[in-house]
């Protein structure tokens, strides 16, 4: 099988967090097939710590390409958009033919909140001729907060198993199959809902307590 | 009534400025922000907002001036050409600080987890300008507005403008979109 390249977009703001570990996952179990694989830092592209015109040779070299990202406000962030309109305008060329897929990870378990930011990514992909390969929606991405998925027990096995099946499936050039999904989703049964709200709101209180007793309410654009 | 706009539209067009005059003609308080012209630092969800300094962003922008503005509306009006199915960058540099119109703490309702709404309840309007997209991506826009709406309770309406129609068909889209602000 011919060897590949997988350039890896890691979406947020945070060099450290749940997206990037995801992306770290991702770079390890890829180059573990024997194939190669490279995360880049959107962030750095839009502070102008890294120059746009240097992506252009990362991506002539890349065979597939990935967005790992944060939601922020229902889809991509205003960063992340930015730069998927500069590759539309700039490179369009140079990704036209290429494989693309993308994660999205939302705080909330309910994984259909990425359900506009996993089609953004779609429309992007056929407006510069790339070929989409499906994404893939965690949720719960806070709870995880940017620890290593060989760190998480169970949790991160089934989830590092999930991205290992969707890798397979890129790497063929094969849409991901629903198999991933299953294995990364994490089911909130509904009698544990409400205690679930009351713990977090233990920890919002806490953290409040923390910051002096902070008043987390005030509706400081009105004073 | 006290309506803003949040337009985010990247250059000069007919439909910004149709939506300019027809607002400030029959609202004495339109607050009309043209994102393109305004300094907004992204947010880095650094989280001050919730802890350090409730409810305000810690960097010094025009963000401030926006929120103020809505946290003392009725209606917040969303502007944007549809871009890979949601909002240009231009308007969502504005969005991703909604965060901050609401609380760190959550709530359940109907089954979803959500953070109660910091200013209470007001309409969101959202209005995708469709050029050359396709209906798939005109209904993720509306999907995204929904959501938005969602994470805000905030009732919502949505309208695609096809900017090949009309200017005078716009501006019937504009009429009914206050008829939906004068009836709350």
């Amino acid at each position: 099988m011919t060897i590949k390249k997988i350039l890896i977009l890691n979406g947020s703001s945070r060099k450290k967090g749940t997206s990037f570990s995801f992306s770290r996952t991702i770079k390890t179990l890829c180059e573990d097939t024997g194939n190669s694989a490279e995360i880049i830092h959107v962030i750095d592209y839009f502070k102008g710590k890294e120059e746009l015109h240097q992506l252009k040779e990362l991506m002539l070299q890349s065979d597939i390409i990935a967005m790992v990202a944060p939601l922020y406000s229902d889809t991509l962030s205003y960063y992340d958009i930015w730069f998927l309109e500069r590759l539309v305008s700039e490179y369009s060329h140079e990704l036209r033919g290429k494989d693309f897929f993308a994660i999205g990870q939302c705080g909330f378990p309910d994984i259909t909140r990425n359900e506009p930011l996993l089609n953004t990514c779609r429309f992007f992909a056929e407006e510069v001729g790339m070929r989409w390969l499906g994404g893939l929606s965690y949720g719960g991405g806070a709870m995880i907060n940017g620890a290593f998925l060989e760190d998480l027990g169970k949790k991160g096995e089934k989830i590092i198993l999930g991205f290992k099946f969707a890798l397979e499936d890129v790497l063929q050039g094969h849409q991901i199959s629903s198999k991933s999904q299953e294995l990364i989703t994490v089911e909130i049964p509904k009698i544990l809902q409400w205690p679930l709200v009351a713990f977090l709101n233990y920890h919002t209180r806490k953290k409040a307590r923390e910051n002096g007793n902070i008043d987390y309410k005030r509706r400081a654009y009105l004073e | 009534m006290s309506i803003v706009i949040l337009d985010g539209m990247e250059r000069e067009n007919n439909t910004s400025s149709m939506f300019e005059r027809v607002l400030k003609e029959n609202l004495e308080k339109t607050f009309y922000f043209k994102l393109r012209d305004m300094n907004i630092a992204p947010c880095s969800c650094c989280e001050s907002c919730s802890y350090t300094t409730p409810g305000k962003c810690v960097v010094n922008d025009d963000a401030h001036e926006i929120l103020k503005t809505i946290a003392k509306s009725d209606t917040v009006i969303l502007l944007s050409p549809i871009r890979f199915g949601g909002y240009s960058s231009c308007l969502k540099k504005i969005v991703d600080k909604f965060m901050l119109l609401i609380l760190p703490s959550y709530r359940l309702k109907k089954g979803y987890l959500l953070h109660p709404a910091r200013y209470g309840k007001k309409i969101l309007i959202g209005i995708g300008v469709a050029e050359d997209v396709l209906k798939e991506q005109e209904e993720n826009f509306e999907k995204l507005v929904e959501h938005n709406a969602h994470n805000l309770q905030y009732p919502y309406k949505t309208h695609i403008l096809r900017s090949s129609e009309e200017i005078e068909k716009a501006e019937d889209e504009v009429n009914s979109i206050l008829k939906v602000v004068h009836e709350g």
